[in-house]
């Protein structure tokens, strides 16, 4: 949860936004352990953002899917939340409309 | 996926509801604080709305509280105000003293009779947009699975 909170998570995914990259490459700027930014990518991997992959002994890192078929993907979550508050919302005006008639005989 | 296609697509949302209320109404429940934070966040979380001063140039700030007591700012812009037919904001980012994640929502209110069509467009032009959407979704997502635990945690018990 919060995986995009960290701001050095946020880092590493612009980091490996340009190509994967191994941890250890990943930890040298942001003057951090290895562990600590291991700990930072177990957090990304849960939350399905980047996974390792290994090329001949190296372990690298990349994001989940194309960049493109991500921002896709993401807007179409971003619609669904969407959708998910306009139901909300006529649920809402259907509260409303319920509330008025139980006063409307009640105010005659 | 055919990577051209998508470029609008990608950026865009377009969604419509047709409410059984009439236009004023389904107006002042999108343009009222009062109103907007009794409809505006997915369960487990709260909203509060320090500024909604739905004219052109004025300011909207609304704060979604997450269930693990995360804050998460949004700031926008009125750009057009036409009651109770169409309103038209910039979405401009969260946090103080952060670049603008810009998006523009437009949205209308068409009158059916006693019946209202409202449509929502969204239109992301930048990474910083989008950058924006994974948060907020992050945020919603995250809470659900929160709540999801809790309860597991609660059945458990």
């Amino acid at each position: 949860m919060g995986a995009l909170s960290d701001p050095t998570r946020r880092a590493i995914l612009g980091r490996l936004a340009s190509g994967p990259a191994a941890v250890g490459e990943l930890a040298r700027p942001f003057r951090m352990s290895q562990q600590a930014v291991s700990k930072h990518l177990a957090v990304l991997q849960r939350a399905r953002l980047v996974r390792k992959l290994r090329r001949g002994r190296l372990q690298l890192c990349s994001v989940e899917g194309s960049p493109l078929r991500e921002a896709a993907g993401w807007i179409g979550r971003y619609r669904r939340l969407w959708e998910d508050r306009l139901d909300r919302l006529g649920r809402y005006l259907e509260d409303l409309k319920r509330k008025e008639k139980r006063r409307g005989p009640k105010a005659r | 996926m055919a990577p051209k296609q998508g470029d609008a697509a990608d950026r865009e949302i377009v969604i419509s509801r047709v409410y059984d209320s009439p236009r004023e109404i389904v107006w002042e429940a999108m343009t009222d604080p009062k109103r907007v934070v009794l409809w505006w966040d997915p369960r487990g979380f709260t909203t509060t709305i320090a500024k909604m001063d739905v004219r052109p140039g004025g300011a909207w700030q609304l704060t979604m509280h997450g269930p693990d007591g995360t804050d998460y700012p949004n700031k926008s812009v009125f750009v057009e105000v036409v009651r109770p037919e169409r309103l038209v904001y910039k979405h401009g980012g969260g946090a103080k003293g952060k670049p603008g994640a810009n998006f523009t929502a437009t949205w209308t209110f068409e009158a059916l009779g006693r019946k209202t069509r409202l449509t929502g467009r969204m239109v992301f032009p930048t990474s910083e947009a989008r950058d924006q959407v994974v948060r907020e979704y992050n945020a919603i997502e995250g809470g659900k699975q929160t709540l999801e635990r809790l309860a597991e945690h609660l059945a458990r018990r």
